[in-house]
């Protein structure tokens, strides 16, 4: 029977010896899974601080810009660390993450999570020397912030329902 | 032997045996804690593996026919501080693990309590899970240890 090349792919990382010896691990598992939460508080900690900003809840007085500068290495340090454990937790449970249908929610969120800051920055954040002191963003900037804080709750949501399937 | 404790086979022999869920969680988001069931049987195959390990044993239920069930235990770290290591079961060793059925009905117990072909008892749960005698020890209250 064939399967899917994903699958297949899913498989052999999952055999592989790496893979295997996190899974099998006494401790490197459980490490890898903090890293995973404390790295996903600090990406969705800052992001959300940039989001409630253009909402117009916190921090009016300061510009919008300001504040996405003085978030952003955070941000991506966040980003960085969570890939990379991410990363390390499939590889160890890749062929059964490939059938869980929470895992399966989780990676389309994490699709539409990311195209939300490549359409905002590519769009309403070009210009945002012209709106970066209003204390409430334009409406564009305010829905990119409602669908960021949104994907990324469900992404985290997803995350921890697999383990529930 | 506490007639409790025994095997349920009966009712459920003709239940679709289903696919153990591979998954982190709570003991009551899988099990059931009015199910305490005891099997006897020869290992067939561990998992050694986070973030809960797995082991499957042939069992004879009453009427003699042979069923697989799988025992989910706690991960590879916990197991091994309480002095049960990767390797400490052959497949074809038999054991004695008690623990309670699975919610679905499926062939599948949480291991409270794994007896060892030489006696050894170790705790198979996870502390701390909320699960029947669970004291938030490595050692738990385990099952038959204690009158209810």
């Amino acid at each position: 029977m064939t399967q899917p090349l994903i699958q297949h792919v899913c498989q052999i990382l999952y055999d592989s010896p790496i893979g295997t010896a996190i899974r099998e691990s006494d401790n490197a598992f459980s490490v890898i899974e903090s890293v995973h939460v404390l790295s996903i508080t600090l990406l969705v900690g800052t992001i959300a601080i940039l989001d409630l900003r253009m909402l117009g809840l916190i921090l009016r007085e300061i510009r919008v810009s300001r504040i996405a500068r003085a978030v952003l290495p955070l941000t991506w340090a966040g980003f960085l660390f969570m890939l990379t454990s991410g990363f390390l937790l499939f590889w160890a449970e890749a062929a059964k993450n490939y059938l869980n249908p929470a895992f399966r929610v989780k990676m389309v969120l994490l699709l539409l999570v990311g195209l939300n800051p490549l359409i905002f920055h590519t769009t309403v954040y070009r210009r945002v020397t012209q709106w970066e002191i209003d204390h409430r963003s334009p409406w564009r900037a305010r829905a990119a912030a409602c669908a960021s804080l949104l994907l990324w709750g469900g992404v985290i949501v997803a995350g921890r329902a697999i383990a529930y399937f | 032997m506490n007639t409790k404790h025994r095997v349920l086979p009966l009712v459920f022999a003709t239940l679709l045996s289903s696919v153990p869920a591979y998954a982190h969680h709570s003991f009551a988001a899988e099990f059931d804690g009015n199910k305490p069931t005891r099997l006897v049987g020869k290992i067939t195959r561990v998992e050694w593996t986070n973030p809960h390990s797995y082991f499957y044993v042939d069992i004879v239920d009453a009427k003699g026919h042979s069923q697989n069930w799988g025992c989910e235990g706690a991960g590879p770290g916990a197991l091994s501080r309480r002095g049960w290591k990767k390797g400490n079961l052959k497949l074809g060793d038999t054991i004695v693990v008690d623990g309670y059925r699975a919610k679905d009905g499926s062939h599948l117990i949480d291991a409270r309590r794994v007896t060892f072909p030489d006696g050894r008892s170790v705790y198979g749960g996870s502390p701390g899970d909320g699960g029947p005698g669970d004291n938030g020890t490595d050692q738990g209250a385990l099952p038959g240890t204690k009158k209810s």
